[in-house]
C-alpha cells in the first residue's frame, strides 16, 4: 500500500506543488532543469535514501520536457547498489539526448507539467483528475 | 579510372618466408602480391592494387614507430583511394600489425582503411576504431573472406553509406545502424526462441554491453595471517622503467621486488603510464600502489605479510586479451608463492 | 479456447450515401458513423466536431497527430463483443467467431497536448517505416469543446475511435469472409496431453502504464491497477487490450497492434508443430519501483506455475520500461525459463550511445526493432489530415523540424509504429 507518509517528492514542477502540497512532503526546486533533479536525487540515493520511483518515468524525452518529479524515502537507510546504478544510468541516458533548441510557449510548458504530474500521480495511486479539480485547475 | 589501392601484407603472405623471415623491414613493391589477386578479381577492374607493402611481423612489433612512419609516408605519397591490410586470419602478431597500421593510416592520412581477421585475433580489439571484416581462423578462409573485404572496400571507395554490420560484413563496431530484415521482428523472435530452447546456435541482434564482470572472491574473515599481493594497471615501475613497459598499449608486465622498501618513494619509483598526468604518481608512487599503508598494517599485524613482489603494467589502451594473458601468468606466480589475497589498483 | 477469424478482404474505401461492405469495397456514410460515435456522453460533452477523411496507400497524404489506429472487427458468434468492458459488456471474449475487415483501419487524430506526435505518411520515405501506410485508412479528426481538460479529451477521443471502429466493423457481420482461420489454445493438462513432446511457450506481454497518454486498458481496467495476470491469446484478437497512449508513437502499441499482435500470430504459426503455445501473461510498466518488483515477480511466478519452458517478452516504450524488461528477463532466466526479448533502441542520432537504460548479461537473446533516434527527412505531402503545428515540439522533433516547404526533418520516433516492440515490422539494427 502506498501511504503519503515517509515519502518525499523531489520536483521542479510547480503544478505538483500546487496540487499535491496538501497531501505530500515536497521538496520544490524552482527553475532548475530535468538533469539537475536527476543529480539531486542521485546524491540522495548515494547517501542512503530509498529511491521509490523510476527516474526516467514517461515517454516524453529528457531533451523535451523540462519537468521531473521523483519520489524518495524520508529516512536514511543502507545504500542500495541497484538504485545507485539506476540513477547513474538515468543520467547517462539523459545526457545522450541532444539539445533541441526549441522555445516553448506557456501552453507547451503547462502540458509538460501536466504529463509529469500525471506520471507522478500514476506512481502514487493518487487520483490525478480529482486533484486538479480540487485545486480548481480547470482549463490547464 | 579505376580506384587505386595500397595493400599491406606480412612476410608469410608475400611468400618471403615464415617465422624465420619475420624480421624483414617494411618494403614497398609495385602491383599486387598474394591475396591482392583475390581482391582484384572481385573488383573486376573497378579498383586496382598499385602497391603492396610487405613487412615482417617481428619487425612491426619491435620497431612499431619506425614501421608506422615508413608506411604512412609511402601512403601519403601514393595517395590511394583505400588502404587495405591482411586478411590476418588468426595470426596474432599479423592481426595486431594490420589493425595498428590501418588505424595509423586512417588517422595520419585520412583515407578509408580496412582489414580482415578472425574475430578472436587480438587485433580485433580495434574493431571500434577501424572496419574489420570477420574471416575464418585460417588461410583456408581466403576464398570467402577476400570477396567480402573487396566488396566493403569498394563501397568505401565509392563513398557509399555504410550499411549495418551484418549487411556489409564488418565486425560490430558499436555504431548501431538500422536496416530492413526479410522477416518481421516477432517471427525472428520465435525462431531465436526455438533455437535457444533446442540448444542450437543463435545470434542476438542487440548484444548487451560486455562488462566482463568477475565474481569477487569470498570474504577473508581474518587478514592477520594472510600473505597479500599487489598488482596494478597504473604503470608503477622502478625508476628508469627497466623493462620498458610501453606508455600505452602495453605488450608485457613487470615483476618488481619491494623487499626492504617501506614506501614507494620518488627516488626509486615512477609510473610508465602515458594516459594520465604522471606528476602526482611520480612524486609519490604510493598514490598508485599503497605500499606505505600496507607496510604499516603489516607492522600492526592487521595483515600477515606483504608479498615480496608486485606486478605492474600500463592499462592505457592495452588490449583486453593482452591484459587477460598477463594476469593469468602472474596470478599463477602469486599462487605458487603462497599469496592468498591480492589488491589490484587501477588509475 | 478457440476463436475463428473470418477475414473479409477490403480493397477500397469510399464515401457513400450508404454504409456497407460489398465486393471488397467498404462504403461509408460519414454522417451515419458520426451519429453512432456521438451516441456517448463523453463524446457529446467534450468533442465539438469530428471530420472524416480517407487516406490510401501511395497517396501524397500525411496524417498527424495520430492518436490511435484501430482495425474494424465484429463478433459474429460466441460470448461478448469487440472491446469488452469499454464498448461491449465485460463478457470474456476470445471464442466463437469474429469477422475482420482486413486492409481497413480507423485512424484517430487530435491534438491532446502541445508536444504530441505520431505521423503516418501514405507515400515517400516515411511510408517505409509505418505499417499504416499500407492500410486503407478512414481518418477521424476530433476537435475538443473549448476548455476541455486533456484527460477528458483523451478519453473522449479514445471512445470516439473505438465507437467508429465498432460501427464500421459491424458492416462485416453478414459478409462471407474470403478466408477463415482458426486459433486455439488448450487448458494446462489438455495441452500437455496433446503435445507431450513440445516445449511449453508463453508470451510475457508488457503494457505501457505510466499516466496520461501513457496508458493501456484491459477489459476496460487501467492496467496500472492490475497485477500480472493470464490472458488467452484469442482474447486479444477481440479487443481485450486497447491503447490509451500516443506519446513517442514509434514504440507504442496502437489498438490495431493489440488486435493483430504479431507475437501471438507467430507463436500460433508454430503452435502444435515446434512448440505448445500455452498462453499470454500480461504485466505492466509502472513508475513505482515496488510495482515493478511485484509485476515481474508475479509474471515469473505465473510462468513457473504453468510449467513454461520459454517465453517471449515484448516491451512497450523506453527508459522506465527498460527496467521492467530486464527484471522480467532475469527473473525468468534465473528460474530456468528461457527468454527472447523484443525491444527497440535509443542509440543516439549517430548510433553510438548505449541503446537501453538497463542491461544484464542474462539477456542474451534480443530482437531489436531499430534505433528510434535515427534521423529521417519526410518529404512534403500534397495534403495534411490533422495539423502540423506541434512538429517542432514533439519527441523526435527539434527547432526547425518543420521546414518551410512542408518537409519534416526529425527522428524516427515521430512516426507511428516505426520501431514497434511487438516485432510488427521488419526493421532492425546492428
Amino acid at each position: 500500500m502506498k501511504s503519503p507518509h515517509r515519502i518525499r517528492i523531489i520536483t521542479n514542477n510547480p503544478l505538483v506543488v500546487t496540487v499535491l502540497s496538501e497531501y505530500y512532503t515536497i521538496e520544490y526546486y524552482e527553475g532548475i532543469g530535468y538533469r539537475d533533479i536527476l543529480v539531486k536525487v542521485r546524491d540522495l540515493v548515494y547517501s542512503g535514501y530509498e529511491l521509490l520511483t523510476h527516474p526516467l518515468a514517461g515517454s516524453v524525452k529528457p531533451n523535451e520536457t523540462m519537468f521531473k518529479s521523483i519520489v524518495v524515502g524520508t529516512d536514511m537507510k543502507a545504500v542500495e547498489i541497484e538504485h545507485c546504478n539506476l540513477m547513474m544510468n538515468a543520467i547517462i541516458t539523459c545526457d545522450k539526448f541532444k539539445p533541441r533548441n526549441v522555445t516553448y510557449s506557456d501552453y507547451h510548458i503547462k502540458d509538460f507539467q501536466l504529463i509529469d504530474y500525471t506520471l507522478l500521480c500514476g506512481a502514487l495511486d493518487f487520483d490525478a483528475i480529482a486533484g486538479l479539480s480540487k485545486a480548481n485547475i480547470n482549463s490547464y | 579510372m579505376a580506384f587505386r589501392v595500397v595493400h599491406y601484407i606480412n612476410q608469410f603472405f608475400a611468400n618471403v618466408g615464415g617465422e624465420e623471415m619475420a624480421h624483414i623491414p617494411a618494403e614497398l613493391r609495385e602491383g599486387k602480391i598474394g591475396p591482392g589477386l583475390a581482391f582484384e578479381t572481385a573488383w573486376k577492374g573497378e579498383a586496382v592494387i598499385t602497391h603492396t607493402i610487405v613487412c615482417g611481423d617481428s619487425f612491426f612489433a619491435e620497431h612499431e614507430k619506425e614501421a608506422k612512419e615508413t608506411v604512412v609516408n609511402w601512403v601519403k605519397e601514393i595517395k590511394p583511394d583505400l588502404f587495405i591490410a591482411g586478411p590476418a586470419f588468426n595470426a596474432g602478431r599479423y592481426g595486431y600489425a594490420c589493425s595498428n597500421i590501418a588505424l595509423e593510416v586512417k588517422q595520419q592520412v585520412g583515407i578509408p582503411v580496412l582489414t580482415g581477421m578472425y574475430v578472436e585475433n587480438p587485433g580485433a580489439d580495434y574493431k571500434d576504431k577501424i572496419l574489420i571484416v570477420p574471416t575464418a581462423n585460417s588461410a583456408a578462409g581466403m576464398r570467402k573472406g577476400a570477396p567480402m573485404m573487396a566488396a566493403l572496400g569498394l563501397k568505401l571507395m565509392k563513398g557509399e553509406k555504410l550499411g549495418a554490420s551484418c549487411e556489409d560484413n564488418y565486425m560490430p563496431n558499436g555504431v548501431r545502424v538500422n536496416f530492413f530484415e526479410k522477416e518481421r521482428g516477432a517471427k525472428r523472435a520465435v525462431k531465436m526462441l526455438l533455437n535457444k530452447i533446442n540448444g542450437k546456435p543463435f545470434v542476438t541482434e542487440f548484444p548487451m554491453p560486455d562488462f566482463d564482470r568477475v565474481e569477487p572472491g569470498k570474504a577473508i574473515p581474518d587478514m592477520s595471517k594472510v600473505v597479500l599481493g599487489l598488482a596494478t594497471s597504473g604503470g608503477t615501475v622502478p625508476k628508469g622503467n627497466p623493462d620498458r613497459i610501453e606508455a600505452s598499449n602495453a605488450s608485457h608486465y613487470g615483476e618488481y621486488d619491494i623487499e626492504g622498501w617501506d614506501s614507494l618513494t620518488a627516488d626509486g619509483w615512477e609510473t610508465a603510464h602515458g594516459g594520465y598526468d604522471p606528476v602526482y604518481a611520480n612524486e609519490d608512487s604510493n598514490r598508485v600502489l599503497p605500499v606505505d599503508v600496507l607496510r604499516q598494517m603489516e607492522r600492526e599485524g592487521k595483515i600477515g605479510k606483504l608479498h615480496r613482489y608486485f606486478y605492474s603494467t600500463v592499462g592505457n589502451g592495452t588490449a583486453v586479451a593482452s591484459s587477460r594473458k598477463f594476469a593469468e601468468e602472474y596470478a599463477k606466480k602469486m599462487l605458487a608463492a603462497g599469496v592468498q589475497a591480492c589488491i589490484m589498483t587501477s588509475t | 479456447m478457440k476463436l475463428e477469424l473470418g477475414f473479409i478482404k477490403i480493397n477500397d474505401v469510399q464515401f457513400s450515401n450508404e454504409c456497407a461492405v460489398k465486393d471488397g469495397i467498404l462504403y461509408v456514410n460519414p454522417e451515419d458513423v458520426k451519429a453512432f460515435v456521438y451516441d456517448n456522453d463523453d463524446v457529446k460533452s467534450y468533442i465539438k466536431s469530428i471530420n472524416f477523411d480517407i487516406a490510401k496507400p501511395g497517396e501524397s497524404v500525411r496524417i498527424t497527430p495520430v492518436k490511435d489506429v484501430i482495425e474494424p472487427r465484429v463478433k459474429v458468434e460466441g460470448p461478448g463483443g469487440i472491446f469488452p468492458g469499454v464498448i461491449a459488456k465485460v463478457d470474456t471474449v476470445g471464442s466463437g467467431r469474429t469477422h475482420v475487415l482486413k486492409g481497413a483501419a480507423i485512424v484517430t487524430a487530435g491534438k491532446i497536448v502541445g508536444f504530441q506526435e505520431g505521423i503516418i505518411d501514405m507515400s515517400g520515405e516515411g511510408a517505409k517505416y509505418t505499417p499504416f501506410s499500407k492500410t486503407l485508412n478512414l481518418v477521424m479528426v476530433a476537435e475538443p469543446v473549448e476548455g476541455t481538460k486533456q484527460h477528458d479529451y483523451e478519453r473522449a477521443v479514445r471512445f470516439a475511435g473505438l465507437r467508429a471502429a465498432t460501427f464500421v466493423g459491424a458492416l462485416g457481420k453478414d459478409v462471407e469472409p474470403d478466408e477463415v482461420k482458426s486459433f486455439e489454445t488448450y487448458g494446462i493438462m489438455e495441452g500437455a496431453k496433446l503435445f507431450p513432446e513440445l516445449p511449453r511457450v508463453g508470451y510475457v506481454h508488457m503494457l505501457q502504464t505510466q499516466g496520461l497518454l501513457h496508458d493501456t486498458y484491459v477489459y476496460g481496467v487501467d492496467a496500472k491497477r492490475i497485477v500480472a495476470t493470464l490472458i488467452n491469446p484469442t482474447e486479444t484478437m477481440d479487443g481485450a487490450i486497447l491503447s490509451g497512449n500516443c506519446v513517442s508513437a514509434t514504440d507504442k502499441n496502437t489498438t490495431y497492434h493489440h488486435l493483430n499482435n504479431p507475437v501471438v500470430a507467430e507463436l500460433f504459426e508454430e503452435h502444435g508443430k515446434s512448440l505448445n503455445y500455452v498462453c499470454n501473461i500480461i504485466t505492466n510498466e509502472n513508475v513505482y519501483l515496488a510495482d515493478k518488483q511485484r509485476g515481474s515477480d508475479w509474471a515469473a511466478k505465473l510462468a513457473k506455475l504453468l510449467d513454461l519452458d520459454a517465453v517471449i517478452i515484448s516491451e512497450e516504450g523506453f527508459g522506465n520500461p527498460d527496467a521492467d524488461l530486464i527484471m522480467n528477463c532475469t527473473k525468468q532466466e534465473k528460474q530456468g525459463i528461457k527468454t527472447v526479448l523484443i525491444t527497440d533502441e535509443y542509440a543516439g542520432c549517430d548510433g553510438k550511445s548505449q541503446s537501453l537504460a538497463d542491461s544484464d548479461p542474462l539477456a542474451d537473446a534480443v530482437v531489436t526493432a531499430g534505433n528510434a533516434n535515427m534521423e529521417v527527412v519526410l518529404p512534403p505531402m500534397d495534403k495534411v489530415i490533422g495539423m502540423l503545428d506541434y512538429v517542432d515540439y514533439c519527441s523526435g522533433g527539434h527547432a526547425g523540424s518543420l521546414r518551410p516547404d512542408g518537409s519534416i526533418e526529425a527522428e524516427l520516433q515521430i512516426i507511428t509504429g516505426a520501431t514497434n516492440e511487438m516485432g510488427f515490422n521488419c526493421m532492425s539494427a546492428r
